[in-house]
């Protein structure tokens, strides 16, 4: 591009259009994220239905997987970092919800797994002590202090940033997810844990395993037209 | 009577390059280099005028041992593009009339 030419109005204003729009066609999320994600808490939910309705076990916690995925995580964002040439606006935003996310879900896991044994002791500092009464037999069994339906919570919060993005980044198939995550979450309140378990696998791989795929599907094209 | 336009932004690479900005929070050098078509030496001198003119950030650090510059539009660089969208805008209405 020349420097020296004098510009006319018409020449600035085309020149403005074309430099904006060459922004707007370059940016392309690669999804990997969301198909990780997607991916693993899918998976991790899924077994862990087959394993409460089928009665078996697999002998081990598979929810350990997604701890296990917080390492291909971070090569995704190292990897995304190395090739980034620009940060767009609604890049920042993204990142700014999906931490935040990251955050609270961290905060959600640390609660269910502490409130129990932390409001057993509570309790009992106060001399009181939770029983559960079995109607049948009147048999009283002392049981830890928990949180009904937990993953009801995970549903709702998993919602958050899948809509956001959705809206944000006006991606359909994200915010029919978000949606899907909330009905999901109100059918969970009148559902057991096994089947939860089952809403939240469907939940996950429809907010965001299905629309990483979309994205993916669209770098790769976008890619193969840059070479 | 016409607004003047600004004269650090009326002309082609150095609006183009506000233009590229005015869209991104940052960008390095190397991406405005591609879409702007410009050469390296051309596009330095104009990103230095639109740092003096305080219009840009410009700030160079390593990444993976090759040398970075992220370049980043500045409040002052929003506001002149405005006014200068808007000379346009001025320009081109009385054109029409």
């Amino acid at each position: 591009m020349q420097n020296e030419h004098q510009l006319t109005e018409a020449e600035s204003l085309q020149i403005i259009t074309e430099m904006i729009g060459k922004v707007k066609s370059h940016f392309h999320e690669s999804g990997s994220g969301a198909i990780l994600w997607g991916s693993v808490i899918g998976f991790c939910s899924l077994m862990s239905f087959l394993q409460l309705y089928f009665h078996f076990s697999i002998g081990f916690d598979i929810w350990i997987l997604s701890l296990v995925a917080i390492i291909p995580q971070l090569f995704i964002v190292w990897n995304n970092r190395r090739k980034r040439t620009i940060e767009t606006y609604s890049e920042a935003a993204m990142n700014a919800v999906w931490s935040t996310f990251a955050i609270v879900l961290f905060g959600l896991i640390l609660y269910l797994n502490l409130i129990g044994n932390i409001s057993k002791q509570l309790m009992l500092n106060e001399q009181q002590l939770l029983l559960m009464k079995n109607t049948q037999t009147g048999e009283l069994k002392e049981i830890v202090p928990f949180v009904l339906s937990s993953n009801s919570l995970f549903l709702l919060i998993y919602a958050f940033p899948t809509l956001a993005t959705g809206f944000i980044r006006k991606f359909k198939p994200m915010i029919l997810g978000g949606i899907l995550c909330m009905l999901c979450f109100v059918a969970s309140l009148f559902l057991n844990t096994t089947f939860d378990f089952l809403l939240q696998a469907i939940a996950v791989i429809v907010s965001w395993l299905i629309p990483g795929l979309i994205l993916r599907n669209r770098y790769v094209k976008q890619q193969m037209g840059n070479v | 009577m016409f607004k003047d336009l600004d004269p650090i932004l009326h002309s082609q690479l150095r609006l183009a390059v506000i233009s590229l900005l005015i869209s991104v929070k940052e960008a390095d050098f190397s991406f405005i280099k591609e879409k702007t078509n410009a050469t390296a030496g051309n596009l330095s001198v104009q990103i230095q005028k639109l740092k003096e003119a305080g219009y840009v950030e410009v700030e160079k650090k390593f990444s993976n041992n090759y040398p970075l510059t992220t370049c980043k539009i500045t409040p002052k660089g929003i506001e002149a593009f405005e006014t200068y969208v808007k000379a346009l805008q001025e320009y081109l209405n009385a054109g029409k009339s």
